[in-house]
């Protein structure tokens, strides 16, 4: 018990709030003791579980007791599956606890800025708080119960550490639960709450953080799809992504049939390409710009909403008259400058042409 | 994924290498001919320049392979990678069938159970909505390429990327087209 105490001071990220409940705890840690250094269930407590709860909840918690056990060594001992453990917070319903302990409506939010000791104090803190010894059992038990189920979500949230779309979605939500928690090193927990008549096993706590993984991914879908923000539900999203795939892949088909039709003979030989025409294509640009057809193309105007082009950054080279140019036009016509090809683009195709010197030959031939 | 710019670049050059290859077997294609010489070529460039990372651009060069007479130019535009990219592919799309049946066979023992424990209006409520969300989710499976041998959540992954790289694949197209537009209207 000293060695724990000292394990609270050190941590000392909520000290206020362990120094509040230090005699609460001093009175309640031989309870947690069990837990902690993973000892064989305490035998002279299990009585009083059986005796207070009914059977069910009861052999509820010999079996998250043994989960409990399978998992710890993955932890390299129990100090430091003590010392890893995330912190949460744990809220009751006093009326569901005094009902039933598998009734219990708690919601957890991992953190792995807090320490356990933390945890526990404000469990006890909660069960302080209510009037009847039966209550109070019952959410120690509660308490050693969804211990465990901590214990099986940290892991969880371990595995999903990797995934940084997560961690992205994850930001927003941590910044609304700070209130309780003193500071957030990394925001990785997995917010899971068990509703009544809920499964409160490994398994259906797997199910569980696997649907939180899925809607947290749904979310940053729901920021890349335009026009998908307002709408809520799950199928309807789908729904929205689908067209929105659909549209893309059609806009592909349609702009690959343009390019067939306006290339007969498939040559896109930049060489010729760009090194030639270039020059007089430049030259033709504003009666080029008010040509119906280029108006007409509905694939170009849904890009210009969705998607603005990148900013022009110029030829990497001294074709300054070109950019003026194109930029001068641009301004009075957006068509303009997004007919213009993407020139950050071109100068990686040197391997298969030598355009580059060919143009500016002809630009210093040109305009000097 | 990298910069969407460098990525416009990467496959931009491999689609140009693609499409000269194709112009080069071929001497007169028509119309459809060579939309789809196009688009094939778009389509293989775009999954090379993403690096075969992801399912769906190995599935896609999978697919494409296939084919015996698309095979010369999906392993031109793969170049060096062609051989490892497609031991890659062709081992994921084995290890994904495999995985697949194993879990329809889980997916009938498990839903046999399930059944029996619900209450009867429960099963009504949820099995609706249920019923909705996975109709569009095939729906979604089918249009991402190697999408069928997904589970949920990698799924979701991967329609992401996918549409992050239709979107370059696009841009670039459009570019093109406009610039050879003005080329021939010239």
């Amino acid at each position: 018990m000293l060695q724990c105490q000292d394990f609270f001071a050190g941590n000392g990220t909520d000290i206020t709030v362990l120094q509040s409940q230090r005699a609460i705890l001093t009175r309640q840690l031989p309870q947690w003791n069990y837990v902690i250094d993973n000892k064989p269930i305490d035998s002279s407590l299990m009585p009083q579980f059986r005796g207070s709860i009914n059977n069910d909840s009861a052999i509820r918690s010999m079996e998250a007791h043994h989960c409990f056990d399978h998992i710890l060594p993955d932890f390299g001992g129990c100090q430091l599956g003590v010392t890893e453990f995330p912190g949460d917070k744990v809220s009751f319903t006093p009326s569901e606890i005094a009902t039933s302990s598998i009734d219990m409506d708690h919601s957890l939010l991992l953190n792995s800025s807090r320490p356990l000791a933390t945890v526990a104090a404000a469990v006890v803190a909660e069960a302080k708080d209510r009037d009847s010894p039966l209550t109070q059992k019952t959410a120690n038990m509660t308490g050693g119960d969804s211990l465990k189920k901590r214990k099986a979500e940290f892991i969880m949230a371990e595995d999903s550490k990797e995934e940084s779309i997560e961690r992205e979605a994850g930001d927003c939500q941590t910044s609304s639960n700070t209130s309780k928690v003193s500071e957030v090193q990394k925001p990785d927990y997995i917010h899971v709450r068990a509703r009544r008549g809920q499964a409160t096993d490994s398994h259906s706590l797997a199910e569980r953080a696997r649907r939180e993984k899925i809607s947290k991914k749904m979310k940053c879908l729901q920021d890349l799809v335009p026009g998908c923000n307002k709408i809520t539900g799950k199928a309807g999203m789908l729904d929205e992504i689908i067209n929105y795939v659909q549209s893309l892949q059609r806009q592909i088909e349609f702009l690959s049939m343009k390019l067939a039709a306006l290339n007969p003979r498939l040559d896109f030989n930049l060489d010729s390409f760009f090194a030639k025409e270039f020059p007089a294509y430049v030259a033709s640009f504003p009666t080029a710009a008010t040509s119906p057809s280029e108006m007409a193309n509905l694939a170009y105007l849904h890009y210009n909403q969705t998607q603005e082009g990148d900013p022009s950054s110029g030829i990497n080279m001294a074709v300054n008259p070109t950019q003026i140019e194109s930029q001068r036009i641009a301004s009075s016509s957006m068509s303009v400058a997004e007919a213009y090809p993407d020139t950050s683009c071109f100068p990686q195709v040197q391997p298969l042409s030598t355009w580059e010197t060919d143009l500016q030959n002809l630009y210093h031939r040109e305009f000097h | 994924m990298g910069p969407p710019s460098s990525i416009k670049k990467k496959f931009l050059k491999k689609w140009i290498t693609g499409l000269q290859i194709c112009s080069s077997s071929k001497e007169n294609m028509s119309l459809f001919e060579r939309k789809k010489a196009i688009k094939l070529s778009a389509d293989v460039a775009m999954a090379s320049a993403r690096n075969a990372t992801t399912c769906w651009s190995r599935a896609l060069i999978a697919n494409a392979s296939k084919d015996d007479n698309n095979k010369i130019l999906v392993d031109h535009i793969l170049g060096t990678e062609s051989e490892r990219l497609k031991k890659a592919s062709i081992g994921s799309v084995m290890c994904n069938n495999k995985r697949v049946r194993s879990k329809k066979i889980l997916k009938k023992s498990c839903s046999f159970r399930r059944v029996k424990k619900m209450a009867p209006q429960m099963v009504l409520a949820s099995s609706i909505a249920k019923r909705l969300v996975k109709k569009r989710t095939l729906v979604l499976k089918s249009l991402v390429p190697g999408g069928e041998a997904m589970d949920e959540s990698s799924l979701i992954e991967e329609t992401l990327d996918y549409i992050i790289s239709l979107r370059a694949q696009i841009d670039v197209m459009r570019r093109l087209a406009n610039a050879s537009e003005h080329l021939n209207l010239k």
